[in-house]
């Protein structure tokens, strides 16, 4: 991976002098660096988006909100640039509630409302008992719904009912679609003998069962044929009862009924229809926890073998260099693929692996300059009043390397990050959490080519892009003012 | 110290590293879920049966008896047979790998020659838009993953402005003709092997330029300039010799990126060859594949180090001196 070359022209570098400076010192001097400063801003709004994010969006990756709009659906803004959006559908969600419900047509029936305790409101249709030589009461009721957009693709909806009748009762149940041309497309229906408790049916376009039962093939689209025309349309609910021996109810809870868009929120919907612009948001978080656990677990683990390395000297540090030589000859890349099928999907897995593929860097910084500060006159004095190499280590050696490493673990983020994007990306990333390497997986197997979905594409591999980019910056700036004799090459 | 001894000693380097290779291969894939004797015996076996396939593919052996069968086997190149087409591991390996030498070589010969011309040109041309180009190029291929570049090259050129076609090596079925052949190759080579391209010179560019001008301040330079010779007599005669060596072990030294790298460039554009094959394997448990492929990479890594080492210690005499303490 690119970062890799980077780290290792810093490993080669002479060991730098540490210039003491506090906080306020160092501040001064990274303040005046321009691509310093771009950086920290950058990162900032990175953070900020981490932090805001159930602020930026109303839906929660982690989750499994799944078919918010149609498969593939467009971003909301590509009806103003892309001329086969223009007048693409968004998504329209409804609520049906039982007083919104319209009597067109009542024989022998009559309709009332109930609470009926936490279903809430619902309607109630009483159908009298039917007479000798068919007389059965029917209701139907409609709703009116605006429909102004070119046809979408999917619609589905729910009707909740329970009814309440006599064992030789029958009580049937259809859901009619009027066009505003007047034509009728009997989408759904079902009859109930007796008695039945709150049941909700599902209804969607994209099955069979509703095609066979408007004559339609399985590759035809109901969705299509019958949102054809703009205008009004009704959605009539029809019901009728044969109940000889007593009076029959039907209670309708509030039926819901959804046009799947074809434009979606922000950057529009994944192959399941979930938000993109909600991964998107969610994954600037897990790219910096990775990112900075990954760089801190293995800096820390860099510096412990870089200061026991170059103090203990002797068989240790040529053991421990031999460890770090091999480490850097591995393929890493192809190593992490079988270490993470093998470890299994797991954020933490892969933090791990990344960490320790990424200690050798930071381990050849740290041994060189501590060869030379063991040499220093308050070493030699430390250990004349006795400390043990422990004390030393930890006391004496460590605050003096911290400098160098500050930068060396900022300059390993982007690096961390790119190799967890190129896991996710293939597909060897956790699966329970939405990552920009997940995305760009999904966005390239589940259609984004064929379709030409660039927003799939684009804002997952920019955030990754500008996210190395900004700790590139902060981590060159930092160095060039911590560690003022490395010579940033580039 | 002289240069075989120098030799000898990255010899056995990368002996050692290729026997800690070899043992993770096969403590990894002995530990992997799913074991061997679950792919190949069926629980319906008779316990015979069962005992007979066991003895055949020696797993009654004590573990390191089968570490020596399996190094030594290793070693021959015979890898197993693949779980997923029951075949040889090593000719499915053989059939894939010109494959990957092409369009690793593509990638790399091209990258090196484009990168270090514009590095030179660059440093010629100090304040010019050529450096600035330099800079910026490097700068941002540095930033951008290379998968996500060469998604957004396949989206571009493949689907929709289609003048590149978006898998394989080849079209199936191939032309007729050999050198209608060649052009079919070539067609699909230029994505994958292009897109390489455009990644890598930036960076190959921006460390010619550097050393170039380092190069350039250096003693001899103002006075090959005292003495009036022409600018590019200095540049290419003076300047360019002494960082030759430097650059030219880069080179080498970014052999092992390269030949990782290609599991992903493999993936993006279907490429027919091993790095592909190495994560089909993966993700299907096809373990002997993964293995063999694995190990094969391992090799070309291991390889292309010591090359990088070997040159270096051509080019540059300190090295060798110092190899004892440069480590």
């Amino acid at each position: 991976m690119n970062g890799e070359t980077v780290a290792g022209q810093a490993a080669v570098q002479p060991a730098p002098r540490r210039k003491r400076s506090g906080i306020a010192d160092f501040w001064a001097q990274y303040r005046r660096r321009p691509y310093g400063l771009v950086g920290l801003v950058m990162l900032a709004m990175y953070i900020a988006v981490a932090l805001a994010a159930p602020l930026l969006t109303p839906y929660d990756p982690r989750k499994t909100e799944f078919f918010l709009a149609d498969r593939l659906a467009a971003p909301i803004w590509a009806r103003f640039i892309i001329p086969r959006f223009r007048n693409a559908p968004p998504t329209s969600r409804y609520t049906i509630h039982p007083d919104q419900w319209k009597v067109e047509r009542q024989e022998r029936a009559s309709l009332s409302f109930e609470e009926a305790g936490d279903r809430g409101e619902t309607a109630v249709i009483r159908f009298e008992p039917s007479v000798e030589g068919g007389g059965g009461a029917r209701s139907e009721l409609s709703w009116k719904v605006h429909y102004g957009f070119n046809p979408p693709n999917t619609f589905e909806g729910k009707v909740t009912y329970r009814v309440e009748a006599p064992p030789d009762g029958m009580t049937r149940l259809s859901l009619v679609i009027v066009d505003p041309e007047g034509k009728e497309y009997d989408i759904w229906g079902t009859a109930v003998y007796g008695e039945q408790d709150w049941t909700t049916a599902a209804l969607d376009s994209r099955d069979l069962q509703m095609k066979t039962r408007l004559n339609m093939t399985i590759f035809d689209d109901p969705a299509k044929v019958i949102f054809s025309t703009k205008g009004d349309y009704r959605l009539v609910l029809k019901a009728s009862s044969e109940s000889p021996s007593a009076e029959a109810k039907l209670f309708l809870a509030p039926a819901k009924f959804n046009i799947l868009g074809i434009l979606h929120g922000l950057l529009g919907a994944d192959h399941m229809g979930a938000d993109l612009w909600a991964q998107l948001v969610y994954g600037a978080r897990i790219s910096l926890i990775i990112g900075i656990s990954a760089a801190v677990i293995g800096v820390a683990l860099g510096t412990t073998i870089g200061i026991i390395s170059g103090f203990l000297g002797g068989p240790v540090d040529e053991f421990l260099m031999r460890v770090a030589d091999v480490f850097l000859s591995v393929p890493t890349l192809p190593v992490l693929i079988i270490l993470s099928a093998f470890l299994g999907k797991n954020m933490w897995n892969i933090v791990l692996l990344v960490a320790a593929f990424s200690w050798m860097g930071s381990s050849r910084v740290v041994r060189s300059q501590t060869l030379s500060l063991k040499e220093r006159a308050f070493v030699e004095a430390a250990k004349a009043a006795g400390a043990s190499d422990a004390y030393i280590m930890v006391v004496h050696i460590l605050p003096n390397v911290l400098p160098l490493v500050v930068a060396n673990m900022v300059l390993m983020m982007p690096v961390a990050i790119l190799y967890e994007a190129s896991l996710s990306f293939l597909g060897l990333g956790d699966p329970r959490i939405p990552t920009w390497g997940r995305m760009l997986q999904n966005a390239r197997a589940f259609g984004a080519f064929t379709e030409l979905a660039w927003w799939w594409l684009v804002p997952p591999g920019l955030a990754i892009t500008l996210l190395s980019l900004s700790f590139t910056f902060i981590g060159n700036t930092v160095n060039e003012v911590l560690n003022p004799r490395y010579r940033e090459r580039s | 110290m002289g240069f075989r001894t120098y030799l000898i000693r990255r010899i056995v380097y990368a002996l050692i590293v290729l026997f800690v290779i070899l043992t993770f291969n096969f403590a990894v894939f002995r530990l992997m879920p799913g074991d061997a004797e679950k792919m190949i015996i069926d629980p319906r076996f008779s316990p015979e049966a069962r005992m007979a396939l066991r003895k055949q593919f020696g797993l009654d052996d004590p573990p390191l008896v089968q570490y020596w069968k399996y190094i030594t086997s290793l070693l021959r190149f015979d890898l197993g047979q693949s779980f997923a087409t029951r075949r040889p591991v090593a000719s499915e390996l053989a059939e894939r790998l010109p494959n990957t030498i092409v369009l690793f070589l593509t990638a790399f010969t091209l990258t090196m020659v484009i990168g270090t011309a514009v590095g030179v040109y660059a440093a010629q041309h100090r304040g010019t838009f050529a450096e600035t180009f330099v800079t910026g190029a490097g700068l941002f291929t540095y930033a951008v993953p290379t998968f996500f570049f060469q998604l957004l090259l396949l989206m571009l050129f493949g689907y929709y402005i289609r003048i590149f076609p978006i898998h394989g090596t080849m079209s199936a079925p191939p032309p007729d003709g050999a050198f209608l052949r060649f052009l079919d190759r070539v067609h699909h080579l230029i994505l994958p092997a292009g897109s390489n391209v455009i990644i890598g010179f930036g960076s190959w560019a921006l460390y010619t330029r550097n050393t170039m001008l380092e190069a350039l301040g250096q003693d001899y330079i103002i006075t090959a300039r005292a003495k009036g010779l022409p600018r590019r007599e200095i540049l290419y005669h003076h300047a360019l010799r002494s960082v030759l060596p430097p650059i030219v072990t880069l080179i080498f030294l970014s052999l092992p990126g390269m030949v990782t790298g290609a599991v992903i460039t493999e993936t993006i554009f279907s490429w027919h060859g091993v790095g592909r094959y190495l994560m089909d394997a993966v993700l299907q448990q096809d373990y002997p594949a993964a293995q063999g492929a694995f190990y094969l990479i391992a090799l070309a890594v291991i390889i292309s180090n010591f090359m990088a080492d070997l040159v270096y210690g051509l080019v540059d005499p300190r090295i060798r001196v110092g190899a004892g303490e440069r480590r």
